[in-house]
């Protein structure tokens, strides 16, 4: 056997190597990708990335959202819908909407509650309750909407359904939540049901207890019984977004997301962007109980009834946009 | 390629900011789980977990009332007679048995003329005689097109002759009142808790509340805008245990008890309560002997059982020692009360 020509060719093998080396390099860096986007599919698959195409009539967003190396504050307006059967999918109230705005500089996160029953300019529409708006235009213009009336800029917005609610609480094992007073329903809405329509009758026992998915929407969503019905409620959602995060804190999320998010798929819908998402992920997992403010603008609405007859919520507007530079301070749009 | 790019950064990201957890949140095993040094539970100790109902006894652990849906499990201090809250699908009823459960019949009617009723959390006297329970009997038929509250009121009935009466009527749209129990030795007297609402703007409240059934007296033993409750009355009947809900959490504290009330006390005494445990706890109950107070506390995404050892001689109580897990991520239901006896 004549080995010499191995031995006589050094730099001809020398260059295969490195050819093979780059070559095996190239495949791990798109082993690596395709795994990572295999593994964040269903994660994509709940971001709006669609550009902001402007709809006629509605306002683009105030302001844009601050760069992601700055500590500008940054606001979310979450959105929760019905969206089971009974309701037209392309038109659905925002039962929830609540502002969650977070403020690296101070390292704090306030949750602003918006009333459902609220009486609300909405931009190119007539007037009406602020959760028509969501129904008339989607997000845009439920965030145009909450811009114009309470001079918050909304950088980004997130809807989930309230049935997706029940599968991000059971994904997530269940919440444990302080349950403020006994809950009891004789007509509360079964989603459950073949048609959507049926009642059932619910209770929940006042105190500390875990809830699966199916009791925390009937924590967050039951009105009938609470003296203080949609304050009350908001009240309650509130504390089961906080009860999430605090489930969240203690998850392993790498293995978790993507779980979660094939789960939500046409659930929820936000546009978020990965980084940002990730980055605000990262950011509430550094949380304390302190860190958290709670805030409702009910000790400046009154009800009323509106001229077609509906049970509304009239705000004292300038007792509002002081309330609100209180809590935003000057990060409120002019 | 943008969207590839961020998907990659964001997992570097997660990965390298720790984005894996550090345990904490359990999942539920679907069964009771003990320690592997098993604590040793005086007398019996009963809890539901997912409805169904266990005993703890010594170290061991024996489930109950096999196909019922129980929750609120109450005894007598002698652990002759047993009840529990049964949960239908649209109702529930209050089932009373001797002490393995067996023999039992139905206290409390699961529909009226008013339609469907609930009723929950029974809590016996010593002779097992009367027994105390929640329940909206009484309520306004309801609809979607003609709501009418349904709050539970605090109702005593005579086990023997099955004569019931409504002792504390709820305020409407509060959820009603919760939690009653006998003070024993006084056995005109109980405590339980007041829902209401309070502050401005107005906020949840939680009041622990003293009612005489011989006078009628009633008096709230924990100040408005506080959230105070699931009260439990050492068997001598000098203390209260209960919860208190603070910003940090939910904290288990005992205060003494007057041989009676007039009037709501200045300072409340729960002013000047002395906490035991805290973290987020629910349900305490005495051991018979007054020995301990047992609880669940939530632990890892779980709550358990465990027993705090208490010094009741003086004239406050003392903890003797830590508190001691009797289960271990078990998922028990925080919402059901223990119930203890010899």
């Amino acid at each position: 056997m004549n080995h010499s020509g191995a031995r006589g060719a050094p730099g001809g093998l020398g260059l295969r190597r490195s050819h093979w080396i780059g070559l095996g390099i190239a495949l791990l860096c798109l082993a690596v990708i395709a795994g990572v986007l295999i593994y964040l599919s269903p994660v994509l698959a709940l971001l709006d990335s669609r550009p902001a195409v402007p709809v006629r009539g509605v306002p683009a967003p105030a302001k844009p959202p601050p760069p992601l190396a700055s500590s500008q504050r940054i606001n979310v307006l979450l959105l929760g819908s019905d969206n089971d059967q009974k309701f037209q999918q392309n038109a659905l109230l925002s039962q929830t909407m609540i502002v969650v705005s977070i403020d690296p500089r101070t390292h704090q996160v306030t949750l602003l509650s918006l009333p459902r029953d609220l009486w609300v300019d909405i931009p190119s529409h007539a007037s009406a309750k602020i959760d028509l708006a969501f129904a008339q235009g989607g997000a845009p213009l439920a965030r145009a909407t909450v811009e114009k009336a309470f001079k918050i800029p909304i950088h980004y917005y997130a809807w989930i359904g309230l049935n997706g609610l029940v599968r991000v609480v059971d994904r997530l094992g269940g919440v444990d939540v302080d349950i403020l007073h006994p809950v009891l329903d004789d007509n509360y809405p079964n989603d459950f049901s073949d048609s959507g329509y049926g009642t059932e009758r619910v209770y929940l026992a006042a105190g500390p207890q875990h809830l699966d998915g199916r009791r925390t929407l009937q924590y967050v969503r039951s009105r009938h019984g609470d003296l203080l019905s949609d304050f009350g409620r908001s009240i309650r959602q509130q504390q089961v977004l906080l009860a999430l995060e605090q489930r969240m804190a203690g998850m392993d999320l790498v293995t978790a997301i993507p779980t979660l998010a094939k789960d939500l798929k046409g659930h929820v819908k936000t546009d978020l962007d990965l980084v940002r998402l990730t980055q605000l992920a990262l950011f509430m997992r550094g949380l304390h109980g302190g860190d958290v403010r709670q805030a409702f603008v009910t000790p400046y609405v009154h009800d009323a009834t509106s001229a077609d007859g509906q049970q509304i919520l009239v705000a004292n507007w300038p007792a509002v946009h002081a309330y609100m530079r209180q809590l935003f301070g000057s990060d409120l749009l002019p | 390629m943008r969207r590839v790019m961020a998907a990659i950064l964001v997992t570097v990201t997660a990965l390298s900011a720790g984005c894996s957890s550090s345990g904490v949140a359990s999942r539920d095993p679907g069964k009771v789980v003990m320690p592997i040094t098993r604590v040793t539970v005086p007398g019996r100790l009963y809890a539901t977990k997912a409805r169904t109902l266990y005993r703890f006894s010594g170290t061991r652990l024996t489930a109950m009332l096999s196909g019922i849906k129980a929750k609120d499990p109450a005894v007598t201090p002698d652990g002759n007679r047993l009840a529990v809250a049964q949960l239908n699908a649209q109702s529930s009823t209050i089932l009373l048995g001797d002490a393995l459960g067996q023999n039992r019949h139905t206290l409390t009617p699961s529909s009226a003329a008013e339609g469907p009723l609930w009723a929950f959390a029974p809590a016996l006297s010593s002779d097992g005689q009367r027994c105390l329970y929640l329940t909206d009997r009484g309520k306004q038929p309801s609809s979607p097109q003609n709501l009418r509250p349904n709050d539970l009121g605090i109702w005593i009935m005579d086990t023997a002759s099955g004569q019931s009466r409504r002792i504390v009527a709820p305020t409407a749209y509060t959820g009603g009142d919760s939690d009653p129990v006998f003070r024993p030795g006084a056995a005109d007297q109980l405590l339980y808790t007041t829902y209401l609402y309070g502050g401005t703007p107005l906020q949840p409240v939680a009041r622990l509340s003293w009612h005489s059934m011989r006078t009628g007296a009633h008096v709230y033993l924990s100040p408005d805008q506080a959230r105070n409750f699931q009260p439990a009355i050492s068997p001598d009947g000098r203390f209260v245990a209960f919860v208190q809900a603070t910003a940090a959490g939910d904290d288990l504290e005992v205060m003494p008890l007057a041989p009676a009330y007039n009037r709501d006390p200045q300072p409340y005494p729960t002013d000047a309560a002395v906490l035991l445990e805290s973290g987020m706890v629910s349900e305490p109950v005495w051991a018979p002997d007054s020995s301990a107070i047992a609880f669940l506390k939530l632990v890892n995404g779980s709550f358990d059982l465990f027993i705090l050892p208490v010094s009741s001689s003086g004239p406050a109580v003392r903890a003797t020692g830590p508190a001691e897990a009797v289960t271990h991520g078990s998922f028990l239901d925080a919402d059901s009360r223990l119930a203890w006896s010899a």
